[in-house]
């Protein structure tokens, strides 16, 4: 929590006129004032963990990354005003949520009331709920896995990961053998996934289809997976049973 | 492959008919005495079935002389002389079973044909024949209407796919939104800026209405369109876009269809220059060779990104769309390297007549 009365900003965008109109908008609000801008989403990563601004100005399409990765990425979950010129997927998702934004282009009227509702919102985390919500919720399934392993964000195409398994609050997801550590429930990963290519083959562990290799029986009602790159996971009996209609 | 011979269930019933029409070539024999009813049937069944088999070559035949390019006296030669040959065949076919007949049989045919006969026969196996013929002919003339119709049918669909994606370019919300955005933002502090874009931003709009309505542009007109298109560009991405097009006289004449240049352009800054924190330069090159249209237009890549997969789409719509229009004669290549992301189009020269 800030002790200065004034709120500090980061204006996320990868227009630079996009920027300087958030930047001209701000300046009839002498209590709001401008910590840093961004270009891409890597650098808001990064410039969201060190500023720990009180207000994200945030545009959805962005290279690197989009805006919502940026929010999945640093677990920020309030004070974050979105803004997109056209983005259907994600303005579904906004409406769904409740969640505030901006349609560029935009007045000033329109941008003092957004404005306003943050302000009222500063007191702690109450977008919280909403935007878990639409963090967690995606409309098509998951294409890349982003890990953030300090100041370095690894951006994981889902087609190399050979499996996923959890490890207490983390999954530990295998790609080509090295091993990411990210906070995440496995339930939740399975749901992002797309289910014609990836398998929860037991309690705790995710298997991916294509790195599938061989099915063993090291005994007797014992399975496991033998993936491409060696790699035994274990398979549980239901497990297996769904493997079956698959494979 | 024979349509009937392609379904087993078409060539039971086939088999069937011919076998039933050897039953009547029996019945006829026995009926003229020729022979008694086991020889007749011993004799006719057997060469029904093999000539089931033979007459299916006359579909081939028939495909041989394509309806729109027949000229009747050919037809008539080649009809008459088919069936003629054939009805040669049948009568040495229908010799020789009878001749391995009087071996099996014990000195005894399976028919003691008439001279008469004989030629009855002849004439059935002639008249057998050409019936084939006519009715593979009506066969082949349905499957070619069919056909006509199929790829017709098939280019009205890629037709109104390309007009559609015309459509969506012209009026691409993202484009359209974020420029309205940055002409916003141009009014506070550069409002000369903002006129400039404001325009070209509608002139852009204009050029594509109007030359999306006509089947081929020069290439110049082109350029034109897709330099309003770059200078909107540039004020949204500042110096991060630099563009450079060389275009030669002579390619500037040549024709082609509209929006083949800008989507190449568009793609470029999306899925290279934008990505890049430096920005870029693309660079658009056309020269006439050897009566050929060259178009290259190449843009630095970042690394492999993981999702981008958008750049095939629009590159294999802009494929069709020549392919519609030139069949085999139009190249697109596309190929990315680490660092650059090329894209090569030959078309064959074509100018507008002089008036």
């Amino acid at each position: 929590m800030t002790t200065s009365p004034a709120l500090r900003a980061l204006i996320v965008d990868d227009e630079e006129l996009a920027r300087r109109l958030i930047r001209e908008y701000l300046q009839g609000h002498a209590d709001i004032e401008v910590v840093g801008e961004c270009e891409n989403g890597l650098d808001a990563v990064r410039q969201i963990g060190a500023l720990a601004p009180d207000l994200v100005f945030l545009d959805i399409q962005m290279p690197r990354l989009t805006g919502l990765e940026v929010l999945e990425l640093t677990g920020r979950r309030a004070g974050v005003i979105f803004t997109t010129a056209y983005d259907e997927h994600a303005i579904k998702a906004f409406e769904l949520h409740a969640v505030d934004y901006l349609l560029k282009p935009f007045s000033r009227a329109r941008f003092d009331a957004a404005l306003a509702r943050a302000r009222a919102l500063h007191a702690p985390a109450q977008d919280a709920p909403a935007l878990d919500a639409l963090v967690a919720r995606r409309s098509a399934p998951l294409e890349r896995i982003l890990i953030r392993d300090r100041e370095q964000v690894h951006v994981i195409p889902v087609e190399q990961v050979e499996c996923i398994e959890a490890q207490g609050d983390y999954l530990a997801i295998h790609v080509d053998g090295k091993c990411h550590l990210k906070p995440q429930r496995i339930s939740e990963i399975e749901e992002q996934l797309d289910a014609t290519r990836f398998l929860r083959v037991h309690r705790s562990f995710i298997i991916s289809l294509a790195h599938l290799q061989a099915i063993e029986r090291p005994g007797p009602d014992r399975h496991a997976a033998r993936l491409r790159s060696g790699k035994r996971v274990p398979i549980s009996r239901s497990g297996y049973d769904k493997l079956r209609t698959r494979v | 492959m024979h349509p009937i011979l392609a379904d087993p269930r078409k060539l039971l019933w086939y088999v069937l008919a011919w076998l039933v029409a050897g039953a009547g070539i029996a019945a006829l024999l026995r009926l003229n005495e020729q022979a008694g009813w086991m020889g007749a049937l011993g004799f006719a069944l057997p060469l029904c079935l093999v000539w089931s088999f033979v007459a299916l070559s006359s579909y081939y035949v028939c495909r041989s002389l394509s309806w729109s390019q027949r000229r009747w006296p050919v037809a008539l030669a080649l009809f008459g002389g088919a069936s003629l040959l054939a009805a040669l065949a049948w009568l040495g076919l229908g010799e020789a079973w009878n001749a391995v007949g009087r071996l099996v049989l014990h000195e005894q045919p399976f028919v003691a044909m008439t001279a008469p006969g004989w030629v009855m026969y002849f004439a059935a196996g002639f008249a057998l024949y050409l019936l084939a013929l006519l009715a593979h002919d009506v066969l082949v003339a349905f499957e070619t209407v069919q056909d006509a119709a199929r790829r017709e049918a098939e280019s009205r669909v890629l037709a109104r796919d390309a007009e559609l994606q015309m459509l969506r370019t012209q009026i691409n919300p993202h484009f359209l939104f974020n420029s309205l955005n940055s002409i916003s933002a141009l009014t506070g502090f550069d409002p000369a800026a903002a006129r400039e874009m404001t325009v070209d931003l509608a002139q852009f709009f204009r050029r594509t209405l109007a030359l999306a309505e006509r089947e081929r542009i020069t290439l110049g007109e082109e350029v034109v369109l897709s330099e309003h298109f770059l200078a909107i560009e540039k004020r949204r991405f500042g110096n991060r876009l630099r563009a450079e097009l060389r275009i030669s006289p002579a390619a500037a004449e040549c024709l082609l269809p509209p929006m083949t240049l800008q989507p190449l352009l568009e793609n470029a800054i999306k899925h290279g220059i934008r990505q890049l924190d430096g920005g870029g330069t693309v660079t658009v090159d056309a020269l006439v060779r050897d009566g050929w249209l060259h178009i290259a237009v190449v843009n630095p890549v970042g690394p492999p990104e993981p999702s981008a997969g958008g750049h095939g789409v629009g590159l294999k719509n802009i494929r069709e769309r020549l392919a519609v229009l030139y069949g085999p004669r139009a190249r697109i290549a596309w190929q990315r390297s680490d660092t650059r992301f090329t894209i090569e189009i030959n078309l064959p020269v074509d100018t507008e007549a002089p008036a």
